[in-house]
């Protein structure tokens, strides 16, 4: 006969196996299910914890940036104003691009559905360049898709959880993005250094029309981990080394990545 | 027993979500400090082995969900601080209220700088050769400025939190 306090820790296990066993078929995959578990007990915490910190950090800064925040609210007026005008006239050309980019079988950012997904945190570590998102796989938000904010390319879904994701930003030093700029002839490949340094190019010749300000943007070519058309960097300076055949290219990310609250994930994985 | 190890748990927990919403997005020189690996520090300076090896297990095991390196990394350099730190801590070397007062901070800050290197190196064999990066002799020498400053008052909130926290287990 089996102990009342045998017994009490027997359905213990069976109830705390059955939740673990939903959270795994649930959230589709250990790691994936050990990381959606791990976020459900620390939630309520830093729930509170920002509940408490967030208003008394808003009220210090506010009281000190007040005037910087007006004025970058006039600012940001204008320039959303700019920006509409900009966005109504190049509609027509947006148009004409997918059209051709269709019959050419080459997927075109323009053309592709989105999900906005707002930040819920920077990278924790020192060692990777990411940030979480709140939305994931319940928002069709998977590994692989492509996200873009202000402005530009930021990154990649490395991994999403039923209502998260991580995204790997370009500036990660694993990021490897195939690039076109000027007339569409010169491929490259951009990768990351880290998080406040430039960006690398690979091997742009010397024959290719470079300047400060050329605009790299992802070439979508066939098995690429990006559709063509998002704007990635733009160049800083460029320098030659004597007797070399390649230009040496300093380049900053399009989108400015300090300041990115909301991003939209583009509906597109590689191989589609 | 329940009582006590809850309250390590649940100390841990608090840590692993200061550490992910308060202390990570102030980064001091562009660099996190990770405080998740100071906590098993004063645990096992001020406590036991198997509190110790807990808390840097736990603490980071969790902060590996929330971050895209190695899951089980971050967990793995804590339980080594937790395990040194508590073999220190065993031969009475940095107590909180007999030794000077700099030696718990000075161990402290030997755990912060050395703590990078060990996460790189485990990287390492992970195949993660990218975590060998420019900026991490700023990780070492921040973490370690921080873990000095910062390990007095957390070893006295480790100290009231562990006691007996686990020894009901062993």
């Amino acid at each position: 006969m089996a102990s009342p306090r045998f017994r009490r820790r027997a359905s213990l296990s069976v109830l705390l196996t059955g939740i673990a066993v939903v959270i795994l078929v649930v959230s589709g995959g250990v790691v994936s299910g050990i990381r959606t578990a791990a976020g459900l007990v620390v939630e309520p915490f830093s729930w509170s914890i920002n509940a408490v910190a967030r208003p008394i950090g808003h009220v210090l800064a506010g009281a000190i940036n007040y005037s910087d925040v007006v004025h970058q609210n006039q600012e940001l007026r204008a320039e959303l104003g700019r920006a509409r005008l900009q966005s109504e006239q190049t509609e027509a050309l947006r148009r004409q691009v997918g059209e051709l980019t269709s019959i050419t079988n080459v997927p075109f950012v323009g053309t592709l559905p989105m999900v906005t997904a707002p930040i819920s945190n920077a990278s924790p570590t020192n060692f990777v360049s990411t940030i979480d998102i709140a939305r994931g796989r319940s928002d069709g938000v998977l590994p692989g898709m492509p996200v873009v904010a202000n402005g530009g390319l930021i990154g990649r879904v490395v991994s999403s959880t039923l209502h998260g994701a991580t995204v790997a930003l370009i500036t990660d030093p694993v990021s490897l993005i195939g690039c076109t700029f000027g007339d569409g002839s010169s491929n490259v490949v951009i990768t990351g250094q880290g998080v406040d340094a430039p960006l690398h190019a690979t091997q742009v010749s010397l024959t290719a029309a470079l300047s400060p300000g050329t605009i790299f943007s992802t070439d979508g070519l066939n098995g690429g981990l990006y559709p063509a058309g998002i704007p990635v960097a733009r160049t800083v300076s460029t320098s030659i080394t004597p007797g070399s055949t390649t230009y040496e290219v300093s380049l900053t990310p399009t989108a400015d990545l300090r300041h990115i609250y909301y991003v939209d994930v583009l509906i597109w994985e590689p191989g589609t | 027993m329940n009582r006590s190890v809850i309250s390590l748990g649940l100390t841990s927990i608090i840590f692993v979500a200061l550490q992910l919403d308060i202390v990570s997005p102030l980064r001091v020189g562009g660099v996190v400090i990770m405080v998740i690996w100071l906590w098993p520090v004063a645990v096992g300076l001020t406590a036991t082995r198997l509190e110790a090896l807990f808390s840097g297990a736990f603490t980071g095991l969790l902060f590996d969900a929330h971050a895209a390196t190695p899951l089980g990394l971050t967990g793995a350099i804590g339980v080594i601080l937790g395990l040194i730190a508590s073999r220190l801590g065993q031969e009475g070397i940095g107590d909180l209220d007999s030794a000077a007062w700099w030696v718990m901070p000075s161990l402290a800050a030997g755990a912060g700088f050395s703590a990078p290197l060990f996460f790189a190196l485990g990287g390492t064999l992970y195949g993660n050769l990218h975590f060998w990066r420019a900026n991490l002799g700023v990780m070492m020498v921040v973490n370690a400025v921080a873990f000095f400053v910062l390990v007095r008052p957390l070893a006295r909130l480790a100290r009231r939190v562990s006691s007996n926290a686990l020894s009901s287990l062993r």
